[in-house]
């Protein structure tokens, strides 16, 4: 476990529905080494966006713990709650980039403020901005904002922001779900380029299974033995 | 599942916005009843004394003399049906009205029994006129001729004019222009009301634009939907506006009985109504209001097709704030006066968010830092967003500014202004058949009252200043004060000639008030012909002196230079008794007067009982634009969480970053702050213009007086703490959802990559 890029162990999640426990995820473990990739597939509620969640910190299991990039979080540690977060934020910000399905992007920002104000925020240069831009084919969108490009125009511009920060781990949580799937095809053929490049880690949550199958590995939530 | 109900699923999923379009709805629907119920009922009460004091006509001379009973008499050899109406003192105190019950019959009407005068009027009772001349003595002041045909105007003969005719003090001007601003609050408060239903309403309609869009594909008619939204509001807006218009005229009685008395402070006669009032009125209006800022969509079109571009719009507004400010800079008419605040209003109203989305895009574009820019960006955006009720914020701040203002203004002018009036402890009032100088010289021979009292003669009558051409002249109050002393000497003058008490004193001069010298355009040092009795005398004016509470003209003056037919209309002395026991003073008065009763009034309670209503028509006032203030806060903070929420995702991005909640937070918090901030800095200038225009135009058109423009940092700083806690609430409430890790991005904008 402690040479792996993240490794989480018997994670627990349960949520409600009214006064019923719908449980999430059972005592689920899983490891990722430096430059391999990790298909989460599962049908709808089967809890790849909550895996996911928990995997950057942006929610708390009920029980379990995450290693991640050298630092520790266990949910029965009496560790103060700012402390983990302030630890988690720095990752987050530094280390681990998140692509969502939709609105990865300041709606107020242009294509490359948003690139810029992401690198920033991870303490990385903005001068390699606008290349990331040109690489994902979208250069000449750079001062468009938002709301007056395509979709798959959007994803590419939240995939360069996440290389922009140049993490050690992307999470990607259904990025091409909005798409069509020539734009789909495109633009995870970038993801997954970039990221043999840069010998990040990639955790996928998809429903694709042509997509799954080019991941390293795969993980079905809906069938996966959760003890 | 019908479609109305499928339409009101929405509300049924988010109750609490229902909740708060209906609160908004009843607390408007409350302060502009409260406002509209104050109005009316002055207004009611205004006219039941007007119309006790009916207006007839008189006639006059055209060179402004007194009239005498050779004008009567050669009147009636005209032909002219005139009745004599000679007003004097009663020997059992107050005053009686002569007159002649053989010309009344010029008076009778066929279609009534009663000739109006009959009776007893203003607790005068009438006598005939030979009773009238006995009491009046030698003294021939104060007769009126009254004309029954007020359209014999060219038969007149030469010398006479007709003049009006009333009894009572005349509050016909100032009840006007009170009722008159007033009006202008109500107007205001509708206004305000009608931007923060609107701007609730509307977000929810936002809201619902994609359960609409959802219908219409499954091919309900566009205009089916609309129908069912007016019904969906108009029974929401009845459920709503009965109980507001209860809670507002249960708000106006609460605060009317102090309004009640002090409209009784201002015009000196039971004025206020009380009950009463019809509840059509506000249930229309409100009805209206609603419908309008609820569906004023349907309108939009044909306000596209008027106002054209974006651009050219923007123009418009420019020019109608450019017409509006020149227009209160020039007009002389109330009514134009109004209508100026009312144009400059709404241009500042439409120009504010862009003004603030502009310079927000333009510090975007010229911040290096990024993190900045996007705050720049995200306020432009809620400056768009949150226009109307940031507008409605920006309106209540501008009218409690100069209220404010107005208001402790007017507490301190009055309350210096009264003291000095009020200066002597006492205030004895000369019996109608005593002799004034012989108190005046008991006065003066008592040693006590030298070393350590102080006291003067006042008399009060009526003099003339003479019209320009063949304008008539101009009625004004007379005020002698004699000797001029420490009573009178701390006055403040609001401009004065060298050694104007000493010139006063020595007959040298006569002061003006403010109201006189305003209508009159009276300078300082300029002569100013009045007419006195039968003798016309020209004065070199040596003060102005301000007067506030009535519209009237008044020149203070010595009593020695009255001549000796000028027609006094009541004395008083004004006693400060020093050692002296204030018994001792009217034990003497009563012996050197040989009466057995003396009417005296403690200045003290005066004084007290003047500032006690007063201070109720600040309260009133203070009232009702803090609430108007706190309900633009309330519905600003709605929207301003409501509007966050939906653009929380976009936080919560801040937070997938890596920025702490507390980091976020704190991002959300400048941004609601800088808004809040933002209009409240644009409230200022509006609200000191406002005051400006309340100051230095409203007043002295409607009052004849002005009060010292003040203007009260104090109140700027409130009105920034407030909006400074309007920000921090919005902010807090938004960090919740900073925390919840369930936000996901609420609307079709949002997952278009959402308004910018």
């Amino acid at each position: 476990m402690v040479d792996s890029l993240l490794s989480a162990r018997g994670l627990n999640k349960q949520f409600r529905s009214g006064n019923e426990p719908v449980p999430v995820l059972r005592g689920l473990s899983l490891d990722l080494e430096r430059g391999q990739s990790l298909a989460l597939t599962g049908r709808s509620g089967s809890g790849k966006s909550t895996l996911l969640n928990i995997l950057c910190g942006l929610e708390k299991p009920d029980s379990g713990g995450v290693q991640v990039l050298g630092e520790t979080f266990d949910a029965r540690s009496t560790e103060a709650e700012s402390k983990s977060e302030r630890r988690w934020g720095t990752l987050r910000r530094q280390q681990i980039g998140v692509v969502f399905q939709e609105a990865n992007l300041m709606p107020a920002l242009s294509l490359l403020d948003n690139v810029r104000f992401r690198a920033r925020l991870a303490g990385q240069s903005e001068d390699g901005c606008q290349d990331w831009l040109e690489r994902l084919g979208i250069g000449e969108l750079a001062d468009r904002y938002p709301d007056q490009v395509s979709g798959g125009q959007r994803q590419r511009a939240a995939l360069a922001m996440v290389f922009a920060m140049k993490p050690a781990l992307i999470l990607a949580d259904e990025p091409t779900g909005s798409l069509d799937r020539h734009t789909a095809e495109a633009v995870i053929g970038q993801l997954f380029e970039l990221q043999a490049r840069q010998g990040c880690g990639l955790i996928l949550a998809t429903h694709d299974p042509e997509l799954a199958a080019r991941c390293s590995q795969h993980l079905d939530l809906g069938h996966v033995p959760q003890s | 599942m019908t479609l109305l109900a499928a339409l009101f699923s929405h509300y049924r999923r988010h109750p609490l916005q229902l909740l708060a379009l209906a609160a908004m709805i009843v607390l408007a629907t409350m302060l502009w009843t409260g406002v509209h119920h104050l109005t009316s009922q002055a207004r009611a009460s205004l006219d039941q004394s007007e119309s006790a004091v009916a207006e007839r006509q008189q006639i006059a001379r055209q060179d402004g003399k007194p009239l005498t009973v050779e004008d009567f008499v050669e009147l009636r050899r005209a032909g002219l049906c005139v009745m004599p109406w000679w007003e004097v003192p009663s020997r059992q105190g107050g005053r009686v009205v002569g007159i002649d019950p053989l010309a009344a019959g010029c008076f009778e009407s066929p279609d009534s029994e009663e000739a109006p005068w009959q009776g007893e009027l203003d607790g005068r009772p009438f006598i005939d006129i030979s009773e009238a001349a006995k009491l009046a003595g030698k003294n021939e002041g104060g007769l009126t001729l009254l004309i029954s045909d007020p359209h014999i105007d060219g038969a007149l003969p030469e010398g006479y004019r007709l003049a009006p005719f009333r009894v009572g003090p005349d509050t016909g001007e100032l009840g006007d222009s009170f009722l008159l601003n007033l009006d202008a609050l109500g107007v205001l408060v509708l206004l305000i009301t009608a931007l923060l239903v609107r701007s609730v309403y509307l977000l929810g309609m936002a809201q619902r634009r994609d359960s609409f869009a959802l219908l219409h594909r499954f091919g309900v008619p566009q205009a089916r939907i609309n129908r069912l939204l007016v019904v969906e509001i108009l029974l929401l807006a009845l459920l709503c506006i009965v109980p507001g218009i209860w809670l507002g005229r249960w708000l106006a009685t609460g605060l009317g009985s102090g309004f009640g008395r002090a409209l009784e402070g201002l015009f000196d006669q039971p004025l206020y109504a009380g009950q009463g009032g019809n509840w059509l009125v506000p249930l229309a209006t409100m009805l209206t209001v609603v419908l309008v800022a609820c569906l004023a969509d349907f309108l939009r079109p044909w306000a596209r097709a008027f106002a054209g571009s974006s651009r050219r719009s923007g123009g418009l507004v420019v020019l109608v704030l450019i017409a509006g400010l020149a227009l209160s800079a020039w007009v002389t008419d109330l009514l134009w006066l109004f209508i100026a605040v009312a144009l400059v209003f709404v241009a500042a109203g439409i120009l504010a968010p862009r003004l603030i989305a502009w310079l927000a895009d333009w510090r975007s574009g010229h911040d290096r830092n990024l993190q900045a820019r996007w705050r720049h960006r995200e306020v432009s955006v809620l400056a768009r967003r949150l226009a109307l009720p940031l507008v409605a914020l920006q309106f209540a701040m501008a009218m409690v500014l100069p209220v404010q203002a107005l208001v402790t203004t007017f507490e301190s002018t009055f309350d210096r202004w009264l003291a000095q009036r009020l200066e002597a402890d006492y205030y004895i009032e000369v019996p109608e058949s005593a002799d004034a100088t012989l108190a005046v010289d008991w006065l003066a021979e008592q040693p006590e009252l030298a070393a350590s009292g102080l006291w003067h003669r006042v008399i009060r009558g009526r003099a003339t200043l003479p019209g320009n051409g063949d304008e008539a002249g101009t009625e004004v109050d007379v005020f002698a004060i004699g000797p001029v002393g420490p009573l009178v000497t701390d006055w403040q003058l609001l401009e004065s000639a060298s050694r104007p008490w000493q010139r006063l004193q020595q007959g040298q001069g006569v002061m003006v008030n403010e109201q006189l010298a305003r209508r009159q355009n009276v300078q300082v040092g300029q002569s100013l012909e009045v007419t006195l009795g039968s003798g016309s005398f020209e004065f070199p004016v040596l003060a102005t002196y301000p007067d506030y509470g009535r519209p009237a003209g008044e020149i203070l003056i010595h009593p020695s230079v009255l001549p000796e037919d000028f027609a006094t209309g009541f004395q008083s002395l004004s006693v400060s008794p020093g050692n002296l026991d204030v018994e001792e003073v009217t034990g003497g008065l009563k012996r050197v007067w040989q009466v057995d009763e003396l009417t005296v009034r403690d200045n003290r309670a005066i004084e007290e009982l003047a500032t006690a209503i007063f201070d109720q028509t600040f309260l009133l006032t203070r009232a009702m634009t803090t609430l108007t203030l706190i309900l633009a806060a309330i519905a600003l903070l709605m929207m301003g969480w409501v509007f966050f929420s939906t653009r929380a995702w976009y936080f919560r991005l801040l937070v997938v970053w890596g920025l702490s909640v507390r980091q976020a937070s704190a991002q959300l918090i400048r941004l609601s702050v800088s808004l809040t901030a933002a209009i409240t800095l644009l409230a200022l200038p509006l609200g000191i213009w406002l005051t400006w225009v309340l100051v230095h135009r409203i007043n002295p058109i409607a009052f004849g007086w002005s009060l010292p423009m003040a203007v009260y940092p104090r109140f700027w700083l409130e009105l920034g703490v407030l909006s400074l806690l309007i920000g921090l609430s919005i902010g807090l409430l938004m960090m919740r959802q900073l925390k919840s890790p369930t936000v996901a991005p609420v609307n079709a904008n949002a997952l278009a990559g959402g308004e910018r």
